[in-house]
């Protein structure tokens, strides 16, 4: 590291909001360099001792402010309310606890209605049945049609004596319906089977919408307490399985790389997310911090390609028009100092005494706009 | 109930945000209490008036509120609230252009005021040391001056990242201005900050 990059980074290492390798370089740097060690330790020594009194806000501003979000609640226009409420309310039908309870009060309630009444007496019941029922331990004798040519070929013709025969042959016959039944019930158990196969399948199926949701919950969290290197892997994991928050994990995949590596990796990701899930508010977030990295690397044109395709969004296209207006300032600024410095070289230069090494660097090419009065960001 | 509490207290902000947008109000009470200390602390440094950072952090939870139904759980909650409470210190400086307001550490009303507000400060472990207390609130009274003293966009740098707590990313954002401007800005301000702090032993300290 040199004492040019150390300048850049020594806030980020105030403030820790450099990445471990960066910041032992930096540390480094500082034990062994007579200009930033001095640095380094006058920040330090003025951040613990520049603390800034907490002051106590008035006990009651927060019951101020909760009668505030009443009134302001009751002011919402009646679409917004009536909005929420059902909200709400399929947010509660969604549950899958009261799903499950709705479907089973309507497997009793069908099964309530399909009830028969008791048989009643026997002698007025009507029964499609053929045959007789079978009693148990009886045999079933069907009078079997004479076969042409004698016996079944694939039976055993038992030496009887005439009178045998024809029961000898309908029991052969009866054998091979069983097993002709046997066979039928074979293929109705697999296909119950294989119908309880796909319902598990789609239960299944419903459990990993639920691990999904933990998925993102979990790299959320390490989003949130600044491990951007292991939110961006497990929030790819989320989008790469193409659950319901795969757009949003996308997007924070790739704002956990703008994190960790900068707008120059970052940049690409977003496009790519946009791209990807089209039409929804994710891909109108992304192309925003697309062009946002786009602007801060100085790619105008390229920020400004995202930012004319936001006009036209909702809920974007106003800041969508100031960035717009912003970055034509800062062309014609970028263009007034470029014509300045041409005539300044023009004209005999003036020997200036060198910057004292200590203040800080002026900004870098990536920021031309440092110094236009930017528009506020709206909300 | 106690287990619907804990897990507000554990849901991220946006969470929260998003439970809000459903319906839950308890889930709006929780962000307030979250953050209603460090916006009112914000605020107070800019406005530097105690009745009007009142109204003025009031008004940025009712914003919350009113535009609760555009906030997009990608976005950090921080930064969209304090670019509320920025835009709304904005319109009230703004209007207030052509007065001066004294500095926190003076008296800021009428007897009603009470004490001066440097006073108000949250000290869980009060000094027993007369000597050090006295030291400690002339650096403090010091420390209050020189961030009143940095120019607006310098000071608003600093209480984001001081009182705020926001990265400088964040910042970038809420300001509309480049990261790297931020951090010029902020490194002007601790320069201010050193300079007046250079005197005091605490400082001479801190550097061993």
């Amino acid at each position: 590291m040199d004492c040019e990059k150390f300048d850049r980074v020594v806030l980020d290492l105030l403030y820790a909001e450099l990445d471990e390798l960066t910041a032992a370089a930096a540390r480094r740097h500082m034990e062994h360099c007579a200009r930033c060690g001095p640095i380094g330790a006058r920040l330090r020594a003025t951040r613990e001792v520049g603390v800034l009194p907490t002051l106590e806000p008035p006990e009651d501003l927060e019951a101020r402010i909760l009668e505030a979000e009443r009134q302001a609640h009751a002011r919402l226009p009646l679409r917004e309310r009536l909005g929420r409420a059902v909200s709400v309310m399929a947010g509660y039908a969604m549950r899958p606890q009261l799903a499950m309870a709705a479907l089973l009060v309507l497997v009793f309630a069908s099964s309530l209605l399909l009830l028969r009444r008791g048989p009643g007496d026997r002698e007025s019941m009507h029964v499609t049945e053929r045959g007789v029922p079978e009693r148990e331990g009886d045999s079933v004798l069907v009078p079997v049609p004479e076969r042409k040519g004698g016996a079944d070929p694939g039976q055993p013709a038992p030496a009887l004596p005439f009178g045998h025969d024809q029961a000898a042959r309908s029991e052969a016959r009866s054998s091979t319906d069983h097993v002709d039944e046997r066979t039928a019930q074979a293929s109705g158990r697999e296909a119950v089977e294989e119908a309880t196969d796909k319902e598990a399948e789609s239960k299944r199926g419903a459990g990993s919408g639920t691990d999904d949701t933990a998925a993102y919950d979990r790299a959320m969290a390490e989003y949130q307490g600044g491990r951007y290197a292991e939110a961006q892997r497990q929030f790819d994991a989320v989008a790469a399985a193409g659950g319901h928050n795969a757009a949003s994990a996308a997007l924070f995949a790739a704002q956990a790389v703008r994190n960790t590596s900068g707008c120059t990796a970052a940049a690409p990701r977003f496009e790519a997310v946009a791209s990807q899930y089209p039409g929804i508010s994710v891909a109108n977030e992304a192309t925003w911090q697309a062009a946002s990295c786009y602007e801060r690397l100085g790619q105008r044109e390229r920020a400004r390609q995202n930012y004319t395709a936001l006009r036209s969004a909702r809920g974007y296209g106003e800041r969508a028009q100031r960035a717009l207006d912003s970055l034509d300032r800062a062309g014609q600024a970028v263009a007034s100092r470029k014509a300045k410095a041409k005539a300044k070289a023009a004209a005999p230069a003036k020997a200036k005494p060198a910057a004292p090494a200590s203040k800080p660097p002026p900004t870098t090419a990536d920021d031309p706009a440092a110094n236009v009065d930017s528009d506020r960001v709206g909300y | 109930m106690i287990g619907l509490a804990a897990a507000r207290s554990d849901a991220t902000d946006e969470m929260l945000m998003v439970r809000y947008q459903r319906g839950d109000r308890e889930a709006f009470a929780e962000l307030v209490r979250r953050y209603q200390r460090p916006v009112y602390n914000f605020v107070i440094r800019q406005v530097r008036h105690p009745g009007t950072a009142e109204d003025v952090t009031q008004e940025v939870f009712v914003r919350v509120v009113q535009n609760a139904a555009e906030f997009k759980h990608e976005a950090r909650f921080t930064t969209w609230l304090y670019t509320i409470a920025r835009n709304l210190c904005i319109d009230h400086l703004r209007k207030q252009s052509h007065r001066r307001h004294p500095s926190l550490d003076q008296p800021a009303g009428g007897a009603s005021e009470g004490r001066p507000l440097g006073d108000n400060i949250a000290d869980a472990h009060p000094s027993t040391d007369v000597e050090r207390a006295a030291a400690a609130s002339e650096v403090q009274a010091c420390i209050v001056r020189a961030v009143e003293g940095l120019p607006e966009e310098q000071r608003e740098v600093f209480l984001l990242r001081e009182v705020a707590n926001l990265p400088f990313k964040e910042i970038a954002e809420v300001t509309g201005a480049g990261e790297n401007t931020v951090k010029s800005r902020m490194r002007y301000a601790l320069d201010r900050l050193q300079a007046a702090l250079s005197e005091f032993e605490e400082y001479a300290r801190a550097l061993r």
